[in-house]
């Protein structure tokens, strides 16, 4: 399936070019194309690659946000790489990207439920999203009451005769309770993601695997999800900035971090070096390591946007 | 022609929308807190304002009420691009002492209030100059819950007054009232902070109290170490609920006090978790309030609280009207205001011209009495932000059993001898 | 899909139980939230998990007028209402240009502004800042739509350009061929072509930037948007919870009555853009 797109999508390419050498008008085409990026360009360059930069540069000095920087070459960085709490993030976020599996394949499996026709279906699509829309301030309340230590989640597990865990204070328990709220409060939108991609698998391959005698599950594993293959690479590179990026509200709701470093993420760690201990020099240090981590990513993520984009 | 027009017309839409976005006038200033919208300091604001107004016309007072955790890195962006508020509000202590270089320093103009007011020294760099004026004064009290000091076989009114006593009473409310003794909430690690200026108040003399603000008294020292190791001894002792590291002190520990669940916490003195919350919440016949005795007293004499100035405001080097600022600062330390938020809110103000003898409360009345004679400092106000964020991870750890004292206070040792260095 | 076996319907039957349990979990913060907005400060501390027993709206009111909510909820509204329309009229022009036409440094551009998707805001709090200030745009609206746009403008970019790669080039040809100038080709054929992608950035760029933060913080200052009301509510030691709940729901509700009126269509607008098909 995948291949037959390809095959399809490069012949309207081919076309389009040679229809494009012949066209008369294509210097207009040139100017004008440039003009019409332009706004998108300039927005983009002046409010996000210009302080990028900048950042990049205070990374390079002792600034304190008060005195005027002077330059310290890498010492930002020789000093994150003896912080105990940078390393700390970064062995958690390990942690959160080992993760990724459930991030996607549990919405992928909800998708597929609901595409097949589950009974209720329809109003679950529409409830999954719910908590997406809710502020991390607001989830954080509650996922508070329901996993302190005389909260209702022990209570729960109380009853069946286990005995109780204080989710959020426990090093080993910690980081996977928020990543667990974190994962509850987004896999809507994977759900969503998962469901539009659904919607383009031809009926016809799924009914010829079960004319071929193929179990439910083998025509999930063998026709389903592999012509999902590029909808499953998008939401997984979008899933991963999301994680890294948007985790803050939570943390700080949830854990504040701790106990000690267990559920310090870069982000969060960003954040307390810039505000409370306020040295953005330090700060933009992590900041610069957090984008490169980030870049990596992003380099797998523009092969995979440029392919389904056709350009 | 149509199409002129809605360009046109969407250009003025524009412009309208960046000009009614413009700033004011010159005679506004911008005042930034986390507090001015709570309904308790609010009636104090608006009479803050009023006054100030009335005695400047022309002049407009605009409070920005930024959420507070944000708050620090949004006065960090704005000092750093020198562009923003007048008028800053600052937590006493480190907070306020890392970032004087961006304030105006205050000694002259503050001349004549400095005898009215207390705190000062929360505010003030190394050399002594004055840079914000101080609101209130914070001070850290142990409160009780009377009730269960009867159910526990305990005299209601004789609160300890020595660490063995209290010892004693932790046994017993365990054993008899069958609850925690002491609420604790360490989320954030702010009940590891309480503890530790708790103690050292009367574990350290005010001359290890000195040199604990120089950084030459180490976490390793002795006198340091001693709190250290009690802060893991209570908890293995038994004297908190489980799930302390998971508990907000703000305000998850503090309701479980009301709702009588622990016997004692280490409350405040200023606008929150103080005297007047527990007192409308318990009743103010059954809440009693003493200082933290110290295991080891470093000196005779009666038991002492840590306090000092509280919050106060600042003015920004920044700001284009600094007079008017400057005087703005002093309206909201004058007595008819601090009155205000002394009656509404019920905080400890800085101002001592405040008539405080209308106060029945009885633990009120043991407040105010060692605010008159028995102060010692704030320990957890001259660390560095580095070490406190530190000791909130480490005080955490040693809860969960990851490091022994020794661990602990080698790592805190660290990273205040980086601090100190920068 | 085919006609099912009685096993396989007992089976589907037996897996919407633990999916309907996740939908109710889904639902629960909601329910929680509005419950807890109706009870008394104290009532809250003393009994927060039972239902509420004497409700009360005083909670919506306080928020509505004393915590200024109103005002927010205008602010907000402007914002985004400003920003929507902007990120929808700019990323349809780029996408036009980067999937229909032909022009020097085209995959590079297409790059670079996939490149800004890897910067979060966090990253550049400070430079971000000086940015705005150095603009003249700090405290604006008109700054907060522009900002919103640049933060969220790769994303939809590169949704326009994948729907607009695969609508048939002949369509924009025989546009050309019959004269008509490229920005109005633009104007009468893409922009309407483009309307089921356009549908679905609309309501994802709405939700975004309703609930944004923290780039709402930096850009303006002493206006609010709700979310910063919001968070604001949340002091530096009391939080009065019901006030807060009663907040958080009322910031929510629209956002929640859209997403429900056109699930479908969100649905239906992603997949044109995030598969080939």
């Amino acid at each position: 399936m995948t291949s037959a797109t390809e095959t399809h999508g490069t012949a309207t390419a081919v076309r389009a070019r040679e229809l494009l050498d012949r066209n008369p008008a294509s210097r207009a085409e040139r100017r004008f194309g440039i003009l019409f990026v332009l706004p998108a360009l300039a927005l983009v360059i002046v409010f996000r690659i210009v302080p990028l930069v900048w950042g990049a540069g205070y990374s390079l000095t002792d600034y304190n946000g008060i005195d005027a920087p002077s330059y310290i070459g890498l010492q930002n960085y020789a000093a994150l790489a003896t912080d105990p709490a940078f390393r700390d993030s970064i062995v958690n976020t390990l942690i959160l990207l080992a993760t990724l599996p459930v991030w996607i394949g549990l919405p992928l499996v909800l998708a597929i439920l609901i595409h097949q026709g589950v009974p209720g279906g329809r109003l679950f699509r529409a409830v999954y999203f719910f908590p997406a829309v809710l502020s991390s301030v607001i989830v954080g309340a509650i996922f508070n009451m329901v996993l302190r230590y005389d909260g209702s989640f022990n209570a729960m597990l109380g009853s069946l005769g286990l005995s109780p865990v204080d989710w959020l204070g426990n090093s080993n328990t910690a980081l996977f309770a928020l990543i667990g709220v974190q994962l509850w409060s987004t896999f809507g939108m994977n759900v969503l993601i998962f469901l539009a991609g659904l919607s383009t698998v031809p009926e016809e391959l799924v009914e010829a695997a079960k004319l071929d005698g193929a179990s439910t599950l083998q025509t999930w594993r063998h026709v389903v999800v592999p012509s999902m293959v590029p909808i499953i690479e998008f939401a997984t590179v979008a899933t991963t900035i999301g994680v890294l990026t948007s985790m803050f509200g939570l943390i700080y709701v949830l854990t504040a971090g701790g106990p000690g470093t267990s559920t310090t993420l870069p982000e969060y760690l960003i954040w307390l070096e810039q505000g409370r201990m306020n040295r953005p020099g330090y700060a933009s240090a992590i900041s610069i390591v957090l984008f490169g981590v980030m870049a990596v990513l992003a380099l797998v993520q523009i092969r995979i946007m440029t392919k389904n984009a056709e350009i | 022609m149509m199409k002129t027009r809605t360009i046109l017309l969407a250009a003025a839409a524009l412009a309208g929308l960046a000009t009614t976005a413009a700033r004011a006038e010159d005679a506004t200033l911008t005042v930034w807190d986390w507090k001015s919208g709570d309904p308790v300091t609010a009636p104090y604001y608006e009479k803050v304002k009023a006054d100030f107004e009335a005695a400047h016309p022309g002049v407009t007072v605009n409070y920005v009420m930024q959420p507070h955790d944000q708050y620090y890195t949004l006065l960090g962006t704005a000092i750093a691009a020198s562009r923003g508020p007048d008028l800053v509000l600052v937590h006493g202590g480190s907070q306020a002492k890392e970032r004087v270089g961006a304030f105006v320093k205050l000694d002259e103009a503050i001349a004549d209030i400095r005898n009215d007011v207390v705190g000062w020294g929360e505010f003030a760099d190394a050399a002594g100059a004055v840079y914000a004026v101080p609101l209130s004064i914070q001070g850290f009290m142990v409160y009780y819950n009377k009730d269960l000091y009867t159910k526990a076989g305990l005299d209601p009114e004789k609160a300890p007054a020595t660490w063995a006593e209290l010892e004693a009473n932790c046994a017993a409310i365990k054993e008899k009232a069958g609850v925690a003794c002491f609420a604790l909430g360490n989320k954030e690690g702010f009940g590891a902070d309480f503890f530790l200026s708790a103690l050292a108040a009367n574990g350290w003399t005010d001359a290890q109290q000195a040199d604990w603000a120089a950084g030459t008294l180490h976490w390793s020292d002795a006198p340091v170490k001693a709190v250290v190791a009690e802060w893991l001894e209570t908890w293995k002792t038994g004297w908190y609920s489980e799930g302390a590291n998971s508990t907000l002190k703000f305000m998850d520990e503090y309701e479980s006090f009301m709702r009588g669940e622990n016997a004692h916490t280490i409350g405040l003195i200023s606008d929150v978790a103080h005297w007047k919350q527990f007192d409308e919440f318990l009743g103010a016949d059954k809440v009693g309030a003493f200082p933290m005795p110290a295991p080891t007293p470093a000196a005779e004499g009666p038991v002492r609280m840590p306090f000092a100035g509280g919050i106060g405001y600042a003015v920004t080097r920044f700001s284009p009207h600094q007079d008017l600022a400057i005087a703005l600062a002093k309206s909201f330390a004058a007595p008819a205001a601090m009155q205000i938020f002394f009656e509404s809110a019920g905080a400890i103000p800085a101002s001592t011209k405040v008539d405080t003898s209308g106060l029945s409360s009885p633990s009120a009345k043991v407040v105010l009495a060692l605010l008159g004679c028995c102060g010692a400092s704030i320990a957890h106000n001259n660390m560095s932000t580095a070490e406190v964020e530190e000791w909130h991870r480490q005080s955490q750890l040693l809860f969960t059993g990851e490091t022994t004292v020794d661990g602990a206070v080698t790592r805190l040792d660290e990273v205040q001898a980086a601090a100190k260095k920068k | 899909m085919a006609t099912l076996g009685a096993s396989e319907k007992r089976i589907r039957w037996l897996i919407a139980v633990p999916m309907a349990l996740l939908a109710i979990s889904c639902i629960y913060p909601l329910v929680f939230a509005f419950n807890v907005a109706l009870k008394s400060k104290r009532d809250y501390i003393l009994n927060r998990f039972s239902l509420v027993a004497d409700a009360t709206f005083d909670n919506f009111r306080l928020a509505w007028v004393q915590a200024k909510l109103a005002d927010y909820f205008v602010n907000s509204l402007t914002v985004t209402v400003g920003a929507v329309a902007l990120l929808l009229l700019v990323s349809s022009l780029a996408g036009y240009a980067l999937a229909s036409l032909r022009f020097p440094y085209r995959r590079a551009v297409f790059l670079v502004l996939l490149a800004a998707l890897m910067i979060p805001v966090q990253v550049v709090l400070v430079p971000f800042y000086r940015t705005m200030i150095a603009t003249g745009l700090v405290d604006t609206r008109i700054g907060l739509i522009l900002a919103y746009t640049a933060f969220f403008l790769p994303f939809s970019i590169y949704l326009m350009t994948a729907f607009y790669a695969r609508l048939p080039r002949e369509l924009i040809e025989a546009a050309k061929i019959d004269g008509a100038s490229l920005l109005a080709i633009w104007w009468h054929v893409m922009l309407p072509l483009g309307k089921p992608a356009l549908f679905t950035l609309g309501i994802l760029n709405t939700l975004y930037c309703w609930n944004d933060l923290l780039i709402s913080l930096l850009v303006l200052q002493s206006r609010r948007t709700l979310m910063v009301g919001i968070a604001a509510l949340r002091g530096e030691y009391t939080t009065n919870v019901p006030m807060l709940a009663a907040g958080v729901v009322l910031a929510a509700l629209p956002i929640v009555v859209i997403y429900v009126i056109f699930q479908r269509r969100i649905v239906a607008g992603i997949a044109v853009g995030a598969v080939k098909g």
